[in-house]
């Protein structure tokens, strides 16, 4: 068995063709986990494994859409299926549309809510188990600031980036013994996806430099920030945490 | 110069939680200076660090006193010339209820859980500003986010602790200061050890508190020190302002 602090575990990020999920597959395959590539980028997620596998490390690409609970599903019996067993479940796949309330569609309202909720639901119900039959394991949920803190333009974000809190805690309740639940809650992570908001912005560099003004250390996020804490949580160096929810944010939320 | 070249400060250092975070981060490769009113206990430790081919040494300070916790700063600040973390884990309890605690009770538990902080964090931090930028970990308590009948002043003091944290990180995160707070519940070797063994059958309530939480089991020194290593690491470079509970899933749980 290899070094590493996830050494013989096996770890399944959802959203990892990229940004924050792309930098946990490699940081945590990097600490000896065999990883699970979940994405509907295809492409994306074929080059996550392609650099975990330049890197000497183990993974392998799925396609899923887990705001479906028949691919929610899927992945986790392929998970299991190809390495036996499921030590950390990383749900970082999520959708952003903003809306005021009642700008939302009906549309709007249930993609957000099935792709950053009802997912990870999904994924943690067919987790369970396996960790329950296993050594246990430790479930990584990515909530937002704005799962704790309002803001104009996200009814259906916030609701669903809160309702997932009060889920993984649940979870940590329920099952406590031999799984862990917590939750990051990252702030402003400059990863591909924000840079590609922000490049539709006719005054992107405004925007910016505002946005960095609202944030105490003055900086966005790196999705390394980000998988940083994730290892953290999924690594038995926070084995007495759960049910708990860690902002990733430059010190965004202690401000507010 | 240690190993990583890096000095830490830990207060209340010489026993409990403070003596395991100091072993940790000085096995990390830090210099690690263990400041304690305890001056037998923070020799010892720091002797057997010595021994152990480890990198330490000691001062004796009261942290209620500003005069104590300035010259503590300058003294390593001429010794060291930097400090990259400062972890303030000297903390007292007295068992009361909110009608029943004595005024002398009452100030005594403010003026080391609180004030001490304050005190250290308003020497410390300029130090650790000139170092170029660094840490700043607390040690509150899960009774800083919940309460429980018969530690009134106790509550207060650790409930304060976190917004006195989060002023902390706000004003002082364009300085690349980080500030957070270690929450534990009862651990097998902290304050709830020594409680528990006043009592008439420590084995029986350290099992019933162990039973209460969702993990059923206490936490450990070991896993305070891996939580606070990691706040104190680049790992956590994003994060400040944060609570980090240890409780086994406790504060999740609304009856505890």
């Amino acid at each position: 068995m290899g070094a590493g602090q996830l050494a013989g575990r096996v770890a399944l990020i959802t959203g990892s063709a990229s940004g924050q999920g792309r930098s946990a597959a490699q940081l945590f395959a990097d600490q000896g986990a065999a990883i699970v590539v979940v994405d509907v980028d295809d492409d994306g997620a074929h080059e996550t494994v392609a650099c975990i596998d330049k890197a000497g490390g183990r993974a392998f690409a799925l396609h899923a859409d887990v705001s479906t609970r028949h691919d929610c599903d899927a992945m986790v019996a392929a998970a299991v299926d190809t390495y036996g067993r499921l030590d950390v479940l990383y749900n970082n796949a999520a959708i952003q549309m903003s809306g005021r309330l009642i700008e939302t569609t009906e549309e709007m309202w249930d993609v957000t809510i099935a792709t950053n909720l009802s997912a990870i639901f999904w994924a943690c119900r067919a987790a369970i188990p396996h960790m329950l039959a296993g050594d246990g394991g430790s479930i990584v949920n990515t909530s937002s600031t704005l799962g704790q803190q309002g803001s104009e333009g996200y009814a259906a974000y916030g609701a669903a980036k809160a309702g997932l809190i009060a889920l993984t805690r649940q979870i940590a309740v329920e099952y406590g013994p031999k799984v862990r639940a917590n939750v990051i809650a990252p702030g402003s992570i400059d990863t591909p996806r924000f840079r590609k908001v922000t490049e539709r912005m006719d005054d992107a560099e405004s925007f910016l430099g505002m946005l960095q003004r609202t944030i105490p250390m003055r900086r966005l996020g790196l999705a390394d920030d980000v998988a940083r804490l994730a290892l953290f949580l999924a690594s038995d160096a926070s084995a007495y945490t759960s049910g708990a929810v860690i902002p990733c944010d430059g010190g965004l939320a202690a401000f507010r | 110069m240690s190993p990583n070249g890096r000095v830490s400060l830990v207060t209340g250092g010489a026993s409990g939680l403070g003596e395991a975070i100091v072993n940790r981060l000085a096995s990390d490769g830090d210099h690690v200076i263990v400041a304690d009113v305890d001056e037998p206990g923070a020799r010892l430790v720091v002797d057997n660090l010595i021994a152990a081919g480890l990198w330490a040494d000691m001062v004796t300070v009261d942290v209620t006193s500003e005069g104590e916790v300035a010259a503590m700063i300058d003294g390593l600040m001429e010794r060291h010339g930097r400090l990259d973390a400062l972890v303030c884990s000297a903390a007292i309890e007295t068992r009361s209820s909110v009608v029943d605690c004595a005024d002398d009770d009452w100030q005594r538990v403010l003026d080391v859980n609180l004030k001490g902080p304050f005190l250290c964090c308003k020497h410390g931090i300029p130090a650790i500003v000139r170092t170029g930028g660094g840490s700043v970990v607390l040690l509150g308590s899960v009774l800083g986010a919940i309460g429980s009948p018969g530690y009134a002043a106790y509550c207060a003091s650790k409930g304060a602790l976190v917004n006195l944290a989060k002023q902390a990180a706000i004003e002082h995160a364009p300085d690349q200061v980080r500030v957070n707070v270690v929450s534990p519940s009862a651990t097998d070797t902290g304050l709830f050890a020594r409680v528990a063994a006043r009592s008439d059958d420590p084995e029986r309530m350290m099992q019933m508190v162990a039973g209460n939480t969702p993990m059923q089991r206490l936490g450990t020194a070991a896993e305070v020190a891996a939580t606070v290593a990691f706040l104190c690491s680049d790992g956590a470079a994003f994060i400040s302002g944060t609570v980090i509970p240890l409780d086994g899933g406790m504060a999740a749980r609304r009856i505890v």
